[in-house]
């Protein structure tokens, strides 16, 4: 056999294999670069974790206040939130709501008006819920206070975010 | 509601519910008293973050007003009162200033508007729930005094 049989000549054969190994070996380096730099960016909207908030024997009927704090990943930015949450406990069911006024957003106390006692109260615009979390008519909120997904584990209660209860 | 262009879409939509500023009035040296300078900002804005998540819906967080420590009391009011004109005829009705900076209490009378005075804590060595605990009591004090300026101009102008 001589050299002109062949359709690729040794040299060609050689560029070829060069830039194929070539190529590989750069996408094998820059390949994972790409990916850990965009990492945080595909991960949108997982779920916050659930946090230890309260001991189950500190609660009782009347709701509760307490404050915790989340760790919110916004991508790249990580950073602590505060939020607080009013805990009760009736007939061994656990409730925990969220004290932001589904209004403006302002934070909700309980039974501190003496227009409605024991609801909750919102001192911006005179909102008012029931203990459940229902909206009271007549006052400027449309929705009830968000509920919060809740655990209870080895006497702790943990809570997760807060949903709407509709 | 915070500094940010998202929460003025909100403003926006909701703008005779928010009444109310805050505004942070901060120091800034680089002194011999430059640690309690930077305490008395740092605490002064975990105060005003904390009042404005307690009345997100009524109140808009201005981002902190700094001014030199060494500037004289006279070209402070006169700065105030700038700002004081200007936010008053732009709808707010209230407007609200905190501060560590003793030095405001000497023209508070001066002031147009209501001055929040709170003598600063240092709380970078406290543990975080401590921390929590203290400022929340420092807040519990300083709701009703919001509250109170509510109910009284609503009964006014009832």
């Amino acid at each position: 056999m001589s050299e002109k049989d062949h359709k690729v000549s040794r040299r060609q054969f050689l560029n070829y294999s060069l830039t194929g190994v070539g190529g590989f070996m750069a996408a094998g380096i820059t390949l994972p670069l790409v990916r850990f730099a965009l990492d945080p960016a595909l991960k949108v909207g997982e779920d916050t974790e659930m946090v230890a908030v309260a001991q189950v024997n500190e609660l009782t009927n009347e709701p509760k206040r307490f404050d915790f704090k989340v760790n919110q990943v916004d991508a790249w930015y990580e950073s602590e939130v505060s939020r607080s949450a009013w805990i009760y406990e009736e007939e061994g069911e656990i409730i925990a709501l969220s004290p932001v006024c589904t209004h403006l957003g302002c934070t909700v106390d309980w039974d501190t008006s003496d227009d409605q006692p024991n609801r909750f109260f919102c001192p911006c615009h005179y909102g008012a819920f029931e203990k459940d979390g229902t909206n009271v008519d007549r006052t400027p909120p449309t929705q009830p206070l968000f509920l919060y997904d809740h655990e209870v584990r080895n006497g702790t209660v943990y809570l997760g975010r807060p949903r709407p209860q509709v | 509601m915070k500094w940010q262009a998202k929460e003025i879409d909100v403003y926006l939509q909701a703008k005779e519910y928010v009444d109310t500023a805050i505004i942070p009035l901060i120091p800034i040296s680089w002194g011999d008293d430059i640690k309690s300078t930077v305490q008395m900002g740092e605490f002064i804005t975990f105060i005003s973050d904390e009042l404005e998540r307690q009345f997100k819906g009524r109140v808009f967080q201005f981002p902190p007003y700094t001014y030199l420590k060494s500037e004289k009391p006279e070209e402070r009011l006169l700065k105030m009162n700038e700002l004081h004109e200007h936010l008053k005829s732009n709808g707010f009705y209230h407007i609200i200033y905190l501060t560590s900076d003793v030095d405001w209490k000497q023209i508070e009378a001066e002031l147009n508007d209501t001055l929040l005075w709170v003598p600063s804590i240092p709380l970078e060595h406290l543990d975080e729930k401590y921390r929590m605990e203290t400022l929340s009591n420092q807040i519990k004090q300083m709701i009703p005094i919001l509250t109170n300026k509510w109910q009284n101009n609503e009964r006014e102008s009832n």
